[in-house]
């Protein structure tokens, strides 16, 4: 639940029981007060009936009051005087209404006469159901304002969060985007946006200075590389060396190299990370594949691999270097982790690109593929390979995806329409 | 030949000196900018090696150097940055080559060589070895003045193994020379083998000499003797 709305039911609440409390009180303290009224009016029908008595000495006839009525009845011991409510019958309207009444006794010419007046408490009630109407309204109305108050004005308020809010979740630390300062008069918004444009400074500033670090460390590995490289070439120029000593230096060999790709792996991903390379042209794909068939003719034939190719003219804006990267990994990806005699399928549509590949007989694990050093267990890749397509698929705003169906281990990568040409 | 090596690495340095130090070549080597226009200003050479990252300066001022200077020496740039701007500078600036680290020693050999080649295409196009003689501009390739036809790959093996020719080169260098080191040929150099048979069987084919020799485990040697 949204923080007005959390606001908006707090304050509802509030001003609800407030009010139906006022209520209660209102209506308790109105009724007692015009019960006092009403009592003090009956005081004085009662000093007006015992002056009538004392002058006329006589009971007085009905008429004589107008609206109340006054009814004498024989008694044989004294009322004491007594208000209570009652219900009453108006004459002229010939209906009961709620009334106030008095009784006592009154002597005259030694009888003594229990006397009730009754006069209407109409005028009372009709008072206090105003009142209560009064009431209800501005009950309603202050509800509404608080709701129309809260939605509009509240929310209103909150805008800069919300704006701040989509700003901090499209935040993404390779990008060079800036932050963009909110123009708003609350304090609490300006010290948070300042906090988040520090925060977010930083992040980019820490990131800049570890992917820098990244291509200086890989940078820096090279010579050294090199270094053993051109001992190993002139090590086995030596040729009193046995058979075993040569398998060694080949195992120093393959490690080399495997450093080396991984280094200039890892240079690539910074550098496609840093939008480096932007050295994008009008290619087809299906010239492209072809040439990599030709490239990787030898590999696929020392596996036996039977290769289906459906390829289709399909031209992209991509750079040259990115797209053999791109292609090498899938391929060679596809070519070494098949089966001996197994099938290699590669289709081009207008939207897609798939390469199907037989394998292992279960599904790989899609989520993590993508991810760094995340490789097979007897692959001898750099496991930098897939996060590298990932990370140029990315770049041109392509999506790859992969599948495992009917014993095909499936890679798809969807061209954007945008980049269609 | 004569070549002169900009390299700070003593270890990669020397190393580079004595593969190229030999097939009539001479080599002289230093290991900074200051040390390099010395003896460019002085002397005269048929190739350059070129290390970009030098302790007192970036490589490319050899390069501004030589423009400047008029002079016609051949660079290959040796760079630990496989950065596309620093090929394309390097290339733009008057380089001939450019052979990012860590390479084979045989790669470099071959390249030199292939610029050597480029630098006399005017006066000799044919390259001969022995009883086999090379057409560079027509890629074309006879024994005893027969025509043998090679593949692609045949060709530019038989080239490499030339300039190769004595050194035993390891598959490791075979196969990034043939395939080029970005595709990830996961150690397996089997199928290397199979372009080795048959060029090996074509050249023997057309009597000329067994100049290739296996050497086990590690890779091929091409030898006159």
């Amino acid at each position: 639940m949204k923080l007005s709305a959390h606001y908006n039911k707090a304050s509802i609440i509030v001003s609800v029981t407030v009010l139906l409390a006022g209520a209660v009180i209102y209506f308790f303290a109105i009724n007692y007060i015009a019960r006092n009224q009403l009592d003090r009016d009956l005081d004085e029908e009662i000093g007006e009936l015992f002056e009538y008595i004392n002058t006329h000495h006589q009971l007085p006839k009905p008429v004589d009051f107008d609206e109340d009525q006054t009814t004498f009845v024989k008694t044989d011991h004294k009322v004491v005087t007594r208000f209570f409510d009652t219900t009453y019958k108006n004459p002229k309207e010939q209906k009961s209404e709620n009334g106030r009444a008095v009784e006592g006794s009154v002597a005259l010419n030694g009888v003594t006469y229990k006397f009730t007046i009754v006069i209407s408490r109409e005028g009372t009630e009709y008072l206090i159901q105003i009142i209560a109407i009064i009431t209800l309204i501005l009950m309603v109305s202050l509800v509404l304002i608080l709701f129309l108050t809260n939605r509009y004005v509240l929310n209103g308020l909150w805008q800069p969060f919300y704006k701040l809010l989509n700003q901090l979740k499209g935040f993404n630390v390779s990008e060079q985007s800036e932050h963009h300062l909110l123009l708003t008069k609350v304090d609490e918004f300006k010290e948070l946006d300042q906090a988040i444009e520090m925060m977010s400074l930083r992040v980019r500033d820490d990131f800049q200075n570890l992917k820098e670090f990244t291509e200086n460390a890989s940078h820096e590995m090279m010579t050294p590389l090199a270094v053993i490289t051109s001992k190993l070439d002139t090590l086995i120029q030596d040729e009193t060396l046995k058979p075993e000593q040569f398998e060694q230096i080949n195992d120093i060999y393959g490690a080399t190299s495997k450093l080396s790709r991984l280094n200039q792996s890892l240079l690539l991903l910074v550098k496609i990370e840093n939008n480096l390379i932007d050295d994008a042209e009008l290619l087809d794909l299906k010239d492209l594949l072809t040439e990599k068939f030709r490239q990787f003719q030898e590999l696929i034939q020392s596996k036996d691999l039977n290769l289906n190719a459906n390829l289709i003219s399909r031209k992209i804006t991509i750079s040259k270097h990115l797209i053999d990267i791109l292609l090498n990994n899938l391929i060679s990806n596809a070519i070494r982790h098949n089966t001996h005699g197994g099938e290699l399928s590669i289709t081009l549509f207008d939207d897609k690109l798939s390469i199907q590949n037989t394998g292992i007989a279960n599904a790989l694990n899609a989520e993590r593929m993508f991810d760094r050093f995340q490789k097979g267990k007897r692959s001898e890749g750099t496991g930098l390979g897939l996060t590298i397509v990932k990370n140029i698929c990315k770049m041109y705003g392509w999506e790859v995806a992969y599948s495992y169906h009917e014993s095909m281990h499936t890679f798809q990568i969807v061209f954007e329409t945008s980049i269609v040409l | 030949m004569k070549i002169l090596i900009i390299e700070d690495e003593q270890g990669l340095r020397d190393n580079i000196v004595s593969y190229l130090n030999e097939d009539g070549n001479i080599c002289e080597s230093c290991n900074d900018l200051a040390g390099a226009i010395s003896k460019l200003a002085s002397y005269s050479y048929d190739c350059v090696l070129l290390d970009i990252g030098l302790p007192d300066g970036e490589g490319f001022a050899v390069l501004n150097f030589l423009k400047k200077q008029m002079k016609e020496e051949s660079v290959l740039i040796i760079s630990a940055r496989n950065s596309l701007d620093d090929k394309v500078r390097g290339l733009n600036t008057g380089a001939d080559d450019y052979l990012t680290k860590p390479f084979h020693l045989a790669e470099l050999k071959a390249r030199v060589d292939a610029i050597f080649r480029r630098k006399a295409a005017h006066s000799n196009n044919k390259l001969v070895f022995n009883e086999i003689v090379i057409d560079l501009l027509g890629r074309e390739v006879e024994v005893n003045n027969e025509s043998i036809v090679l593949t692609r790959k045949e060709y530019d093996m038989l080239l490499y193994f030339i300039a190769n020719k004595g050194k035993v080169i390891s598959k490791n260098a075979i196969a990034e020379h043939l395939w080029g080191d970005e595709m990830d040929m996961h150690d397996n150099f089997d199928f290397i083998y199979t372009h080795i048979k048959n060029l090996r069987k074509k050249l023997l084919d057309a009597s000329a000499n067994d100049y290739l020799k296996s050497v086990y485990g590690i890779g091929y040697k091409f030898s006159a003797t």
